[in-house]
């Protein structure tokens, strides 16, 4: 795996991991009291209560925890946001901790925004605007795979609009994420199974970006290895706390991985049948991932073959083109053992919707990192027909 | 070959003649709609004694209006575009990647993310085309 004479990247990855069992509850009020705080607003969602995953955290939180937002939505919105700021800063707030998925994670995010810098969050539209640190911002996850936890863009939808809008800023990464397996075991076999191949896939298309560089591979390949051993233990026995807790770890470090050496293909893609055809993004990712694969081996064996070593699939006296090939086989076969879909048309997609997303995907942002150069939506659209 | 003195209005025109006259420009951003403005910072070390600000605005593969204004003007554009003279100078010369470097937060942009996400390849190719233009830098000349 071999790098140009004229590599030059910055790493950023300032997030402190917490990790075990146990750790949210037991060591939630030190980081806070750490980072010098003492009011915090606990960010979180319904179906986070009524798994009964809340009410622990708080209570270690003590008089610390000086109230509890859990309106948010799925696809959490600006108002939310607004909202659930203006509520901290009634309460006088000074750390926020989210407790959840992606959604929340990203309310959280921008709630510390307008904390420290008041206003409206419009007017943080962009990228790289702020200049100082933002409110401290302590993450729970709840499930394993966007890495939210250790990256720096929030995703809101603006109802003004009608569409996503995107706030990338280094200072408002999180300062600490508390990774507790104990609170991924009851998410269902395939929603573990889709989580997991998004984590798999942010690896994979680090590695082989064209913004690739040692750090993110090193941190990209760990994710590979893990992923490939303790996925199928997750799903096959949810309550399995040491695959759970590897899985967790492993989207932690592909979240760093993708954070700093960017995404490709498969991510236009997925982002563009999500938006087409709504199929849920770790779903889209996991089918379209070995498919895609396929599509870059002419331009990505090098890296390939690396990841079919992680995997363990690259046979003794191997060629790269070989080994490159058996990543691919692995990356379908781990897809069927961990019970993935295995195609876009299980999820309602049409002809007609692909044909829409392979002209959507070649202005997504991601493909330009892609290490194939894709020429037309014609390429594109002949990987969603394989997929279909 | 003719240089043009850095962030002037002659190395703008020369810039907008550039663009102007490219073909894969044209299909490439054949979508895209709006201004940007470039806001240079004062560092009188290099020989820019005062910010520069640069209003450009570009319509479906055609370029617009391209000149040098003041800070209200800038403020306008549809994406506000600023950073240090040093880093722009690595931008036009190709040593400095203007999407890495945004990430990196060497430089900054105001407005819809998504829209420049969905459009790199416009503005890749709007500054691949800066760095063909023969500048003559500030703190060179
Ligand atoms: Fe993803």
């Amino acid at each position: 795996m071999g790098y140009d004479q004229d590599l030059s990247f910055v790493y950023f990855g300032p997030t402190k991991i917490i990790f075990g069992s146990g750790s949210s509850t037991s060591e939630v009020e030190s980081e806070m009291s750490a980072l010098k705080c003492s009011r915090a607003i606990v960010v979180t969602d319904q179906g986070i209560i009524k798994a009964g995953l809340l009410d622990k955290i708080t209570k270690s939180l003590g008089e610390k925890c000086v109230g509890v937002f859990s309106d948010v939505p799925q696809d959490s919105g600006m108002d939310v946001v607004d909202r659930a700021a203006a509520f901290a800063k009634e309460k006088g707030a000074d750390i926020v901790i989210s407790i959840g998925g992606g959604s929340v994670i990203d309310t959280a995010k921008c709630m510390c925004i307008l904390l420290t810098e008041g206003g409206s969050l419009a007017d943080f539209e962009g990228i790289q605007l702020l200049t100082r640190p933002q409110t401290p911002h302590i993450v729970i996850p709840t499930t394993a795979g966007t890495g939210s936890e250790v990256t720096w863009a929030a995703v809101i939808y603006d109802k003004s609009k009608g569409q996503k809008i995107l706030i990338v800023e280094s200072y408002n990464a999180p300062r600490v994420a508390i990774l507790d397996p104990t609170l991924t075991a009851k998410l269902p076999p395939l929603l573990t199974a889709s989580t997991g191949m998004d984590a798999f896939c942010h690896a994979v298309e680090a590695i082989s970006s064209m913004q690739r560089e040692p750090i993110a591979d090193a941190l990209g390949m760990h994710a590979i290895r893990l992923l490939n051993k303790y996925l199928p233990q997750c799903v096959k026995n949810g309550s399995d706390l040491t695959a759970r807790g590897q899985v967790q770890l492993a989207a932690t470090m592909a979240g760093w991985s993708f954070g700093n050496a960017m995404i490709g293909i498969v991510h236009a893609m997925a982002h563009s049948i999500g938006a087409v055809a709504h199929v849920p993004h770790g779903i889209a990712n996991g089918i379209l991932l070995p498919h895609c694969m396929e599509f870059n081996l002419p331009d990505a064996a090098n890296y390939y073959a690396e990841i079919a070593q992680a995997m363990g699939v690259c046979e003794k006296g191997s060629t790269t083109k070989q080994a490159a090939e058996a990543a691919v086989k692995g990356v379908f076969d781990l897809t069927k053992k961990i019970g993935h879909p295995q195609k876009l048309s299980e999820f309602g997609v049409t002809e007609e919707n692909i044909i829409k997303a392979a002209d959507m995907s070649m202005s997504d942002g991601s493909i330009v990192n892609n290490p194939r150069y894709v020429a037309d939506s014609g390429e594109v659209l002949e990987i969603y027909k394989k997929a279909l | 070959m003719t240089g043009y003195k850095g962030f002037t209005q002659e190395w703008m025109d020369a810039w907008k003649e550039k663009i102007a006259g490219s073909k894969e420009y044209k299909e490439i951003a054949k979508d895209w709609e709006g201004s940007v403005s470039i806001t240079v910072n004062a560092d009188p070390s290099k020989n820019v004694p005062e910010p520069v600000y640069m209003f450009t605005d570009y319509w479906h593969g055609d370029v617009r209006d391209f000149f040098i204004c003041d800070a209200a003007k800038a403020q306008e554009a549809k994406f506000i575009m600023t950073g240090d003279y040093a880093r722009w100078k690595q931008v036009a010369k190709k040593e400095l990647d203007a999407t890495k470097a945004l990430m990196q937060g060497k430089l900054k942009l105001r407005g819809d993310l998504t829209y420049i996400v969905r459009n790199v390849k416009t503005i890749n190719k709007v500054i691949d085309l800066l760095t063909e233009v023969n500048t003559i830098f500030p703190d060179e000349g």
